[in-house]
Parts: structure tokens; C-alpha cells; sequence
């Protein structure tokens, strides 16, 4: 991270930031690193009136929305980080202190961001009990702290994990949880139901949490849900608070990242043979879960029902 | 399991839950304090209320109390009982006695009681009022015996069309919906002297169908008591905010007999009744009625007006190229909206779903066609039909219940659920004046009866066509049901545009606890 500072707002790069604050911490979300790269940006902003300031900061939370192929779980950290700019630069005469002030106000977000998964697998021990089958789905920071935690205070459990195609980050999971001691196995994403029947709970983490408490998950969530609510299984989500998005989608076309090319149908005459490159491009990446699906959502505002996280984000902006 | 999740944790220094705001939204970066009210987001919907809000912040901490007179006021006026008889004009005479009539069972024998003008007068008293027109009711007690005579022969004489179609109509009543009462309509000739001629004319159009629709009714009324404000003199030896709800609520009492109010005129009354008692008792009359005119435009524009074209932009969102969306009866939010959007150009279709008697989707379906969108029109008996290619269901709302249920055109519930079952996303767009503090579980406590006359005609043009019903006010077996309203429970309902964002219907009373108080 280059420490050198740029007088002209426009020589610095807010993608470039953003990428290297990821790069630099494997462990820090995509939102919290666009609030620190936002956050950065003050830094370098030479604007001298606070229009001119929210207009820069405005453009460059939108450059990086649109860097990014799915900006979901981004959009919630910049869309918070901007809220909390209007809501405090308002009353401030001193346009420089404001300046001073919003930077550190960004800073004692992102330490707060940090302190909030452990708050969170603290609250969500509860929902582990001994001797149970637990199934996850990907690799989630804050489920894995969760499960560490469970692992932590002895109880005894097994983990069922996903293989999550197309990422395979359930091997990784995998990989961490076996460290951690816990027994764990990977599956297919198609096994789902055929072992459903033997899982205690299914937890999975989301990159975004929408206006009705649904979630905004890594393909498959939504599945997964449909399989545990046929089995009567309880489906816990767990979730920071600063993943919560603005955004009410009425189904899976209705998401930011549908596109028309996705899941199209090729033409008969390309008789191309099948190759795992071109699936990629054409398989969505995220499902929306509607909150119908999900029994209660572990967050660290404590523990919500689907329809307490729109009560919550309401009083917000009532 | 869950239960016991429930449990918070013994351990845990920390409180349960923290909202939101705590969380990530207050500014712990600075000593200073910031007065979260202050920098609160206002609402599009607040832009120009500046008058309004300067008004009420400042005693925020009496609204409890100034809902509490409220209340008082309100129920001060529908019982008037802190009157003698002989001191109740002509008007509120007549006005207890419509009431007590619809009150009337068959306890005519409880006459026994004796009256006390301090009290409120119990039956028998009252069919003394219907032919005591001339002041000759009861002053201090009446004897049984002559209360009760008095009650008849008064009645024998008084007994005027009017209560005949009554009769016919407790005879003719479906017996699950006894309890609610089929509107005698407007009657101008026994209206009392001091209601404002617009009201009356309003009474008439509400009581013909000539204005309905939640919005267009809730924007007549304001409109009329407007005027009636500008008309209105303080008379000597009372304040203005004390005396004008008192000449208000036989207006309204007056419109309420011609049709039972709408959830969204409840609200609006409220509010206005509220923004007279905070008048400031030494401002003149006409600055007084001034300002009192100004907060009822105030309260079309920012909850009804501009709301609606808050809605509209939200529910762009919400359309597709290539949508076919199915409507229900007309709304006229739903009409501006799919107006607006062809305006826009998105590509859709919409299916308008109709049903009879009132065939209101017409209207709608001629708006959408003069605009050139293309339309397909069906009967509710259709829908199962109707439904297969559609890819949303737009609705609009009477009123919206504190369980999250919605309260809309008979019909309306029927189409949700069907949607649902084939897992159509229904939207329901809503301006935030209808939603109400009550709960309601079914159809049946609370609804409206249309005329039952109605189902008679089976013509669909303009021009009157009796069929087989024609006779059935004589077919002793027959009963005729013409509900307006149904209720459709929350689960059915997936998203809620309302001016202050889109939410889902679980967040209704949220919504409306801040909208409130």
C-alpha cells in the first residue's frame, strides 16, 4: 500500500486501493474494504467545498461498485460508509476537521467491523449442540470463527461442507476446520438431499442480507434452504450487521447481477463441444434465499428473525 | 431447539441486541454530541412540511397528551351525552338518533329505564326523539308507562319509507354479515341545517359511487372541510380550537352515514383534528383558518401526492422489459404507475383482472389502451387462466392492517393467493396515510355492504338490465351479499412499495408506530 500522497483526487485509484486493502488482509471483507478505501480517498481529496467532497466521494463509490463483476457484499460497506458521511459531515464548520474527522471516523469503523465476528460466534455458539451434524455451505470468515469457537468451548460436532462449485471454496473450509480439530467432509454440492436427513442445522454466511431479510448468497444457498425447509431443518444464517443492502428483490432475475446473457441458450449451429470455461460464464455466481426459507439470522446486533432485519433497517431511515 | 436459543447469555457483558444505528451509525469519532433527529434523513415526503414538523418537534413530548384529547375529542363527539335534550340542536338530535337507530335491536321493552338528560338516552327515549322534532322529548324522567306509549304512537306516525327499506334490509341480510350495517345513503332533505352545503354534495357522491377509490375519497374530504374551515366563524365566548371540532363532526358524521369512512380518511381526520387543538388559542380566526388550510394541502401533497410519485419511481424498479403484470379492479396508484413506466418505455403487458358488479377495471383498461399499452381484460373466474404467463402482480390498497394484512377491493385476496401458489411476487403499493394501528384476521369483522341492488343488474354497459334477482326482494328465501372488501393475510403479499422505501409487509407496523407518534 503505497503510503505516498497524491494531491490530485484523480490520480488515485479507488479500485486499485480497494484491491490492494484485500490483497493485504485475506481475512477483511469486501465491504470493509471499500469503506477503508473510501475512507483513503478522503485522504487524498483535495476538494474544497463539502459538495465538491460528496460528489468525489459519490463517483468513486460508483467506480468501484462498477469494478467488480458482483457488487453486492461492496455496495453494502460503500453505501454504509457514505450514509454515515451525510449523516455527520452536516453540522461541521471547519471543512478540513470534517475532513480529519470522517477519516477517523473510518478507521473506528473498520477496528469495529473487526471486533464484530467474534461477537457474533459468540452469540451463535448457542445454536451448536453437542453431538450435532452440522451442514455448511462454502466458506464463510464468520461461520468458520463460528465453528472454531463451538470447537473452542468442547463441544462435539461434525461438519458437513459443500464442494461449492464453481468456486470449490468448501474444500478450503474443509481444509481449516480439520485443523481447528473438528471432523469435517466435504460433498458434493448434489448431495445435499441425500444427507439431509442425518444434518442437525445448516449454517451458511451471505454477502448481503436484503431489505426483507433475505440473503444474497453464494450459488447453491438458496437450494440448500429449499432442501432444509423440506426436511424441516432449521437453515441459521449468520451475518455481520454492515452486510445489510438497501435492495428488495423479488426473485432471482430481480438481483443486480442477472444478466440477460446468463443461462442463455446457445445456437443449435455452434456445436462446440462442452467446456467448463464457457459454463463459467454463463452459470450465475449468487442466489437470492427469501426469508421464508431462513429460521433465524445470527447477527451482531444479536439474533434477528428475517423480518427483524427490515424493522431494523427502517428505524434507520424513517 | 429454538426456544432455548432464545435464552440470552448469562455470560455476555454485552447486551443482546444493539440496533443498527448504535452499531455503525453514531458517531463515536468526536466528543460531540450530534442530536440523532436532527441529522436524521429526512423523507422526500418532508420536503416543503417544514411548517409542520417546526410545529410539532417542539412538543414531541406532549403528543401523548394531544393524543389523548384526541381521543377525547372524538368520542365527545359521536356521544354527546354531556348535553340535555332540550339544549342538543335539531341537528345532533337527529344525528343520536340516526345513531341509536342503527344501534336498535328489538329491546324496545327497555324503555323501563329512566332517562336522565345527563345520561345517554336509552331506546325508548330515542323513538321519542324521532317524532319529537317539535321539543317536546322528556326533560328530567319519564314514567315507563308513558315514556313507552309516548315511543309508539310517535313511531305509528313517523314510520316514513326510509324505515321500511330498513326493515326490508334486516329481513334481507345475510346473516354472518348482520352486524354490518347497509348505508342509508346521503339524504339531503333530513340533513340538519348546519352542515356545509360541499359536504352535502360530497355525501351524495360518496353515497352514488361517484368518487371512490381510497385516495380520491380521502382528498374529497379534505378538500370539503377545507372549505368548510374558510366558511367557519368562531362564535363569542369560545376558542377556535375548542369550538371548530365540535362543528366538524356532524360534518363528518354526515359523510360516514353516507358511506363508512375509509382507513386513510380516519388518519386524515385525525391529523387535522390534531393540527386544530395545537392552535394557539390567541391567534386570530382567519390567520387560524389560514394556517389550518395550508396543513390540509400540506398533508395532500406530502401523503398522498408526492407519496405517489415516490411510489411510482420505486415501482419503475420493479418493471421489466417484457413483463406481463396482472392488475386487479383499478387503483389509481397502479394506473400511474403502469402509465408512467409505458411512459418510460418498458416493454410490458398487463392482464387487468375485472369483476362484477362494479366493473371498476374498465375504467383502467381504457386509460391503459388510450395510451397504447397493450391490455388483455378478464373476469376474477379467469384467473387461474390469466395467471400462467404472468411474471408480477401489482395491487393497490385500501388499507393496511398492523399484522400485515391487507385490506383492499373484495377480490384482491383471492388474487394474491393464487398468485402466490404459482409463486408470482405480488406487490402492493401503498401510500403510508392508510396504513392503521389495528389488527384484523378475517373479512368478516370488519367490511362494508354495498347495495345489493347492485348484483341485480347484470348489465355491463352503462344503462340498467335486470335479471333473474329482479324479483328477489320478494323470494322470501333470498338473500343478496355485496361485500367491497376483503382482507388478505400477510404471507401472501411480498413486497410493499410505500413512499418511505419498499418493505415488506411485516414491517407495516413499524412504519406506522414512527409515522404516528
Amino acid at each position: 500500500m503505497s503510503e505516498v500522497r497524491i494531491n490530485d483526487v484523480e490520480q488515485f485509484d479507488i479500485v486499485k486501493c480497494y484491491q490492494q486493502f484485500l490483497k493485504d488482509d485475506p481475512d477483511v471483507s469486501m465491504s470493509i474494504a471499500a469503506i477503508e478505501s473510501l475512507a483513503e480517498l478522503i485522504k487524498h481529496s483535495n476538494a474544497t467545498t463539502l459538495s465538491e467532497f460528496m460528489e468525489s466521494l459519490k463517483d468513486a463509490s460508483q467506480k468501484l461498485k462498477s469494478s467488480v463483476k458482483n457488487s453486492i457484499s461492496l455496495s453494502a460497506g460503500a453505501d454504509l460508509f457514505m450514509r454515515f458521511v451525510t449523516r455527520t459531515s452536516h453540522d461541521v464548520t471547519n471543512f478540513e476537521a470534517c475532513k480529519e474527522h470522517l477519516m477517523n471516523s473510518g478507521k473506528v469503523l473498520v477496528q469495529k467491523a473487526a471486533a464484530v465476528r467474534e461477537k457474533i460466534a459468540e452469540l451463535g455458539v448457542q445454536f451448536i449442540k453437542d453431538d450435532a451434524v452440522i451442514l455448511i455451505h462454502s466458506y464463510s470468515r464468520v461461520v468458520m470463527l463460528l465453528l472454531q469457537r463451538a470447537a473452542a468451548y468442547k463441544k462435539r460436532f461434525k461438519v458437513y461442507v459443500t464442494e461449492s462449485r464453481p468456486s470449490y471454496l468448501g474444500i478450503r473450509a474443509t481444509k481449516l476446520l480439520r485443523e481447528a480439530g473438528i471432523p469435517a467432509t466435504v460433498i458434493y454440492d448434489s448431495v445435499v438431499g441425500y444427507i439431509i436427513d442425518k444434518v442437525d442445522a445448516v449454517f451458511v454466511g451471505a454477502e448481503g442480507v436484503v431489505e426483507n431479510g433475505g440473503l444474497i448468497n453464494a450459488i447453491g444457498t438458496y437450494q440448500l434452504a429449499i432442501v432444509a425447509k423440506a426436511a424441516n431443518k432449521p437453515f441459521y444464517a449468520v451475518i455481520e450487521s454492515y452486510k445489510f443492502v438497501r435492495l428488495f428483490p423479488l426473485n432471482q432475475y430481480d438481483l443486480p447481477t442477472h444478466t440477460s446473457d446468463l443461462l442463455a441458450f446457445p445456437d443449435l449451429e455452434n456445436r462446440e463441444s462442452i467446456k467448463e470455461e464457457n459454463m463459467d460464464s454463463i452459470n450465475p455466481t449468487v442466489d437470492y434465499t427469501p426469508p421464508d426459507y431462513i429460521t433465524l439470522l445470527c447477527t451482531d446486533l444479536g439474533v434477528l428473525t428475517p423480518s427483524g432485519v427490515s424493522d431494523e433497517l427502517i428505524k434507520l431511515y424513517l | 431447539m429454538e426456544s432455548e436459543t432464545f435464552k440470552p447469555n448469562p455470560d455476555s457483558t454485552t447486551p443482546m441486541r444493539a440496533s443498527y444505528e448504535q452499531q455503525w451509525l453514531l458517531d463515536d469519532g468526536t466528543p460531540k454530541h450530534l442530536d440523532p433527529l436532527a441529522n436524521r434523513p429526512r423523507r422526500l415526503s418532508d420536503v416543503g412540511k417544514e411548517t409542520i414538523t417546526n410545529n410539532t418537534l417542539p412538543i414531541t413530548k406532549n403528543k401523548r397528551f394531544n393524543s389523548g384529547t384526541n381521543h377525547a375529542t372524538t368520542s365527545n363527539n359521536t356521544i354527546p351525552a354531556k348535553k340535555s335534550n332540550k339544549e342538543m340542536t335539531k341537528a345532533e338530535r337527529r344525528e343520536l338518533q340516526e345513531r341509536q337507530r342503527a344501534a336498535k335491536g328489538k329491546t324496545a321493552k327497555t324503555a323501563n329505564n329512566v332517562v336522565t338528560p345527563s345520561k345517554k338516552p336509552v331506546q325508548g327515549s330515542m323513538t321519542n326523539l324521532e317524532g319529537g322534532a317539535g321539543g317536546t322529548t322528556s326533560e328530567t324522567s319519564v314514567t315507563p308507562s308513558a315514556h313507552s306509549e309516548s315511543g309508539v304512537t310517535v313511531k305509528n306516525i313517523d314510520l316514513k319509507p326510509k324505515d321500511i327499506l330498513h326493515k326490508r334490509d334486516n329481513n334481507k341480510q345475510v346473516a354472518l354479515f348482520s352486524h354490518l350495517e347497509i348505508p342509508k345513503g346521503a339524504n339531503t332533505s333530513t340533513a340538519p341545517k348546519e352542515i356545509h352545503p360541499s359536504v352535502l354534495v360530497l355525501g351524495l357522491h360518496f353515497s352514488e359511487f361517484k368518487i371512490c377509490g381510497a385516495n380520491a375519497r380521502c382528498i374529497a374530504t379534505l378538500t370539503a372541510l377545507q372549505k368548510v374551515i374558510q366558511d367557519y366563524k368562531t362564535p363569542e365566548g369560545t376558542t377556535l380550537s375548542r369550538h371548530l371540532p365540535t362543528h366538524l363532526s356532524p360534518q363528518i358524521s354526515y359523510l360516514v352515514n353516507a358511506r363508512p369512512m375509509s382507513v386513510g380518511m380516519g388518519n386524515a381526520i385525525r391529523h387535522l383534528k390534531w393540527e386544530i387543538s395545537t392552535i394557539d388559542i390567541e391567534m386570530s380566526d382567519e390567520e387560524a383558518k389560514h394556517l389550518l388550510c395550508e396543513k390540509i394541502d400540506n398533508f395532500i401533497r406530502d401523503r398522498i401526492t408526492v407519496a405517489d410519485r415516490v411510489i411510482v419511481e420505486y415501482g419503475l424498479q420493479k418493471i421489466q422489459d417484457g413483463d406481463v403484470i396482472l392488475t386487479y379492479a383499478r387503483s389509481s396508484i397502479v394506473q400511474a404507475l403502469l402509465l408512467d413506466a409505458h411512459a418510460k418505455g418498458k416493454k410490458f403487458n398487463v392482464i387487468i383482472v375485472d369483476s362484477r358488479p362494479r366493473l371498476e377495471g374498465k375504467k383502467l383498461l381504457k386509460r391503459l389502451m388510450d395510451e397504447g399499452i397493450k391490455c388483455t381484460y378478464t373476469f376474477l373466474h379467469a384467473l387461474g387462466f390469466a395467471l400462467k404467463d404472468v411474471s408480477k402482480v401489482f395491487l393497490g390498497a385500501h388499507a393496511f392492517m398492523s399484522n400485515g394484512a391487507l385490506y383492499s377491493r373484495v377480490g384482491t385476496a383471492m388474487v394474491a393467493m393464487m398468485a402466490k401458489e404459482k409463486n408470482i411476487p405480488v406487490i402492493v403499493c401503498c401510500e403510508t396515510y392508510k396504513f392503521t394501528d389495528k389488527v384484523q384476521l378475517d373479512s368478516f369483522v370488519m367490511n362494508e355492504q354495498g347495495n345489493p341492488d347492485e348484483l341485480v343488474n347484470i348489465s355491463t354497459t352503462m344503462t340498467l338490465k335486470p335479471g333473474y334477482l329482479d324479483e328477489w326482494l320478494n323470494k322470501p328465501d333470498l338473500k343478496l351479499l355485496n361485500l367491497l372488501y376483503d382482507l388478505t393475510p400477510s404471507k401472501y403479499i411480498t413486497l410493499v412499495i410505500t413512499e418511505v422505501g419498499m418493505i415488506p409487509c411485516t414491517s407495516v407496523p413499524v412504519v406506522s408506530l414512527q409515522e404516528f407518534f
